[in-house]
């Protein structure tokens, strides 16, 4: 058993401390740091003390999340914050009969949700309760800028969003090209969530994404080795000629 | 087999359809709980959850079987059953999204929106008179108002005489049309003979519709109910008679009070 200089268990800590991690942008480093998404499947107390609902006295309590996978397909839907519950339930709802094992899925719909931004209808598999925060927030638009990277959880809303923010970045030419009233309101309507282009085009890329951008941005073509050369013979004949004739031409 | 009484009766009372549809995977959203209290964990230290029992969970409440809500839109042409441009309206989630989000007939109810459908609505109401035009309600009053007409029938004192506050009365008595006094104009006031008249009423300011009215003689009430009822008999006796004369019988079974005393 090979003694390590680091446990492997922290190597993966350890790269982001290294080499092309470091030269990241600061606000894509500050994305990747992890959040807690707003509770989904389960009811927080909210509160550090409470009443005991038994004894009337003060005692304190903690808000313990549960658990939810989310698996692959919901990177590519929307699902809203909702994943898989797995775990066991009692059979009949009594603590001493059998333990069962569960996994509650949310129910999944295909829907046609057409963005303003982007002109265009998308064909999405999502849960009801993303519908209702569609409602909510007053259009598909909204709920993709307005929802924080935790809560939209699928790398399709982050995409959408990146896309959105680029086009609001990039109003003059991608905005509606056609149509200057048109492009006029919809900038107007999602003014507030606008920023720089070159922070929009960091938005929600995955960790291996954005390091191959980085690398694509920091690539120079390799120079042959003979130009350096050529280069430097070229310099030393300079010399020696600066250096010559002055001599010759004093005799 | 039944060893138990308790196991006689939960093999009686089992129901075979439904107990396999619990079994078949629940798909929506839940909200659950555990069976087991976790123990507090000192502030700032992570939880110290049991490997099995915390993973027992309860199903607290299913969303999917709660009761739906409505949703709240705001028209943006007139739909019918519905209303207008520039109501607000609580529609089933379902038709407000499939139906009028996605034709364009409704706007959601963000506040930008309010604000511009209240100035519309603003303008509509106290703008210039050329700009005012008549809303979707206000159309449909006047065609109904056009379309009806008044019967007063005399009281038993006599002092009795037609006045604005009498129509006003009977307006929405018999037609169940509210008529504020300075919407009424009555030319012959006050009327103190039987007799046919007519009166103004202005809807929203805008249209004045004239509506014919008549004032007939006093008629004790047990007698109009007694020839109400002999009317429904007869037309119960006439239907089976003949159908051709459909609009003749609903129209007497309607309006029997007023009719006998214009005859005698």
């Amino acid at each position: 058993m090979p003694l390590h200089k680091y446990p492997p268990k922290i190597w993966e800590a350890l790269k982001m401390k290294q080499g092309i991690y470091t030269r990241l942008p600061k606000h894509y480093l500050k994305s990747l740091e992890p959040k807690q998404p707003r509770p989904v499947h389960w009811r927080p107390l909210g509160v550090q003390y409470r009443a005991n609902p038994n004894t009337g006295l003060k005692e304190r309590v903690q808000d313990i999340p549960i658990p939810v996978y989310y698996p692959p397909e919901s990177q590519d839907g929307l699902w809203g914050g909702e994943g898989w519950v797995s775990g066991f339930r009692y059979s009949n709802n009594d603590k001493m009969s059998k333990r069962l094992k569960k996994i509650w899925k949310p129910q999944l719909f295909s829907r046609e949700l057409y963005s303003e931004i982007l002109d265009h209808k998308f064909t999405i598999s999502v849960t009801a309760r993303t519908l209702d925060l569609i409602d909510a927030a007053f259009g598909f638009d909204f709920y993709i800028l307005k929802t924080p990277k935790e809560d939209l959880n699928s790398k399709l809303g982050m995409d959408l969003k990146r896309a959105m923010l680029l086009r609001l970045a990039r109003r003059t030419t991608e905005l509606y090209p056609n149509d200057p009233a048109k492009r006029e309101s919809i900038y107007n309507k999602y003014k507030q969530f606008e920023i720089p282009e070159e922070e929009a085009e960091w938005v929600g890329l995955t960790l291996d994404e954005a390091v191959e951008k980085q690398r694509q941005l920091e690539y120079k073509e390799p120079e042959p080795l003979f130009k350096v050369c050529v280069e430097k013979l070229v310099k030393e004949l300079e010399m020696q000629k600066l250096l010559e004739p002055h001599v010759m031409e004093k005799k | 087999m039944w060893s138990s009484g308790r196991r006689v009766l939960q093999d009686l009372l089992r129901q075979p359809a439904v107990r396999s549809l619990s079994l078949s995977p629940v798909q929506h959203t839940v909200i659950v709980e555990r069976w087991w209290q976790v123990p507090l964990s000192r502030v700032g230290s992570p939880p110290r959850l049991h490997p099995r029992r915390h993973k027992i969970f309860k199903l607290v409440e299913d969303t999917k079987h709660s009761s739906k809500e409505d949703m709240e839109l705001i028209l943006t042409q007139t739909v019918p059953r519905l209303g207008g441009r520039g109501d607000t309206v609580f529609v089933k989630k379902s038709i407000g999204r499939n139906k009028l989000l996605a034709q364009g007939l409704a706007v959601y109810p963000s506040p930008e929106n309010k604000h511009m459908f209240a100035e519309e609505l603003r303008i509509l109401r106290e703008g210039r008179p050329e700009d005012r035009i008549q809303t979707r309600t206000g159309q449909l009053t006047v065609n109904f108002l056009k379309s009806s007409k008044l019967e007063i029938n005399k009281t038993l004192s006599d002092e009795f005489q037609l006045t604005k506050e009498v129509v006003c009365r009977q307006l929405e008595r018999k037609l169940g049309v509210v008529a504020p006094l300075q919407a009424l104009n009555l030319p012959f006031e006050p009327i103190k003979e039987l007799g046919d008249y007519w009166c103004e009423v202005t809807v929203n300011g805008l249209e004045t519709v004239r509506i014919p009215m008549s004032l007939l003689p006093y008629e004790d009430p047990s007698t109009i109910r007694q020839q109400a009822d002999e009317a429904e008999a007869g037309e119960g006796s006439e239907s089976q008679a003949s159908t051709s004369a459909d609009a003749q019988t609903s129209h007497d079974s309607t309006a029997p009070p007023s009719e006998r005393p214009d005859k005698d």
